[in-house]
């Protein structure tokens, strides 16, 4: 696995073509070089996030390092959202990084935008035709290859650290029978085998460059209009829309869209906060903050 | 907090005497205002199985070329619009006009019950469950069963797909009223679960019985 130095060197080559002038590049980076400040690697366990969560609850212990990674090579405990199966075998990448919570409310909810966007750009790498679906799951011609959960957690001295955990089934071959219809891998599209400890450095390094275009976002909101109109898109979510296939679909919206499915709608735009703006059929909008999607007909 | 010694005969006749509830509106940031209603005007309020259709418009606030049209919450009368600003520049929070609002029964409960319960208000606009422990305890023995303390982990709020544990800080005491489902989207400020402490409960019972049965 690389130091942290050679993987800050991964995340500036790997935004060579981005579109800002070097001084911002460099000010990008900077902000999201703590990620993978450290990276602990396990051959098995529970979940990553638990082992986060107790270093962040751990009273008799100095606070702990923003940027710091929990990778193992399987999970024996792992779940999604609302207690949904999330398969991890050996072969796919499991990782959960810490984030000290240091951006105003209206950017540290768009966290989940930003590892999204770190997961879909790795994978495109591979397979361009990955999308993002809002929020932030990544799927290959309608089949999910990767998870990411996200959470806050308090220390008790009242110091808040959000936690990001992130599943990407890599080389994974088979999946459980009731995920096979709608998940996939990078070995099942491709057929070939990926360095999975390259991969890792290559989504440490795109999780660099998103959380600092977060922070980037931050600065220029600060810099420019506070008063809170937020009327543009943030650079974040301006690569999000570059990156998802949401817009113009039509969709069924619910919290748990699985168990309870709520309504339908079309996908008009996505608001300056990241929320889904829909119309419903009698014509009216409605903006959603939370909740997911699933797609029901192409665009 | 109510004492034991609450006045049912004098919160029973305000309500009997003004069954309204008076919502004021203020400006909701500086801006340039003008108003879209008049005095007497009948509002209604946000309406659709989604909350997504929005109340009668009642003001316009322009801010660097920016307007906003802002809406009725609630359905009612407009009782005071604040002519003076008409037309010009105010601060945020100055007070623009007022809905008077015609309480049902079941609101006035609701809205006594809330002047005795500590009420325990959403952190920000999201959606909101509750922690595992504390749903599973409502499922199997009813909220009112249920005693939590500051500090507890009672609820999750859900932003973006980003769940943060959300502690109780207010006084000690039985989970009275729940004011969300689960899953429901609650905004900033308003109250998710109202709180009793113990030895007041008799008391909130006497409220409500009180004004089911004297309430037309």
């Amino acid at each position: 696995m690389l130091s942290h130095g050679a993987l800050c060197r991964l995340a500036a080559e790997k935004a060579r073509d981005a579109d800002y002038n070097p001084e911002v590049k460099k000010r990008i980076l900077r902000y999201g070089a703590p990620v993978g400040s450290s990276l602990a690697h396990y051959h098995q366990l529970p979940r990553c996030m638990d082992l986060l969560r107790r270093r962040v609850r751990d009273n008799t212990a100095p606070s702990p390092a923003t940027g710091q990674v929990i990778r193992a090579d399987r999970l024996t405990g792992s779940s999604g959202r609302f207690s949904r199966s999330w398969h991890a075998p050996v072969g796919g990448l499991y990782l959960a990084l810490l984030w000290a919570d240091t951006l105003l409310p209206d950017f540290s909810r768009q966290l989940p935008f930003a590892a999204g966007i770190a997961c879909c750009e790795s994978v495109r790498e591979f397979i361009p035709a990955a999308h993002l679906q809002w929020v932030n799951d990544v799927r290959i011609e309608g089949r999910k290859i990767c998870g990411i959960l996200s959470e806050t957690v308090s220390a008790t001295d009242g110091e808040q650290f959000h936690l990001i955990g992130i599943g990407i089934n890599v080389n994974t071959r088979k999946f459980l029978l009731k995920l096979e219809p709608t998940a996939t891998s990078l070995y099942l599209t491709t057929g070939k085998e990926v360095d999975l400890d390259g991969f890792c450095a290559l989504l440490l390094a795109r999780l660099q460059w998103n959380f600092g275009l977060l922070y980037y976002s931050e600065e220029q909101f600060l810099a420019g209009d506070r008063a809170g109109n937020h009327r543009d898109k943030s650079p974040l979510l301006q690569r999000w829309q570059e990156l998802s296939d949401t817009l113009g679909r039509i969709v069924t919206y619910g919290y748990d869209v699985q168990t309870k499915p709520l309504y339908q709608a079309r996908v008009i735009d996505i608001d300056a906060a990241g929320g889904l703006v829909m119309q419903l059929p009698d014509g009216s909008k409605i903006t959603e903050y939370s909740g997911e999607i699933s797609y029901d007909t192409d665009v | 907090m109510a004492s034991d010694s609450i006045h049912f005969d004098k919160i029973l006749s305000k309500y009997r005497s003004d069954p309204y509830d008076y919502v004021d509106m203020f400006a909701v940031h500086a801006g340039e205002v003008h108003f879209l209603v008049e005095d007497e005007a009948e509002v209604q309020g946000v309406s659709g199985e989604w909350h997504h259709r929005p109340g009668s418009p009642l003001y316009e606030i322009t801010r660097e070329r920016n307007p906003k049209i802002i809406t009725s919450k609630t359905n009612g009368t407009v009782s005071y619009v604040n002519k003076e600003v008409e037309g010009k520049f105010v601060e945020a929070g100055t007070r623009l006009l007022t809905i008077q609002h015609p309480l049902k029964k079941k609101e006035i409960i609701e809205a006594i019950l809330q002047e005795v319960l500590y009420l325990f208000p959403a952190p920000e606009r999201a959606r909101y469950y509750f922690s595992m422990d504390i749903q599973s305890r409502i499922d199997q023995k009813g909220a009112r069963s249920i005693v939590i303390q500051p500090g507890d982990e009672i609820i999750t709020m859900s932003l973006m797909k980003r769940d943060t544990p959300v502690y109780y800080d207010g006084e000690a005491g039985i989970l009275h009223s729940l004011y969300f489902s689960p899953g429901d989207s609650v905004d900033q400020g308003v109250p998710l679960i109202g709180v009793c402490p113990e030895e007041k409960l008799a008391v909130v019972q006497k409220i409500i019985t009180r004004v089911k049965a004297e309430w037309e």
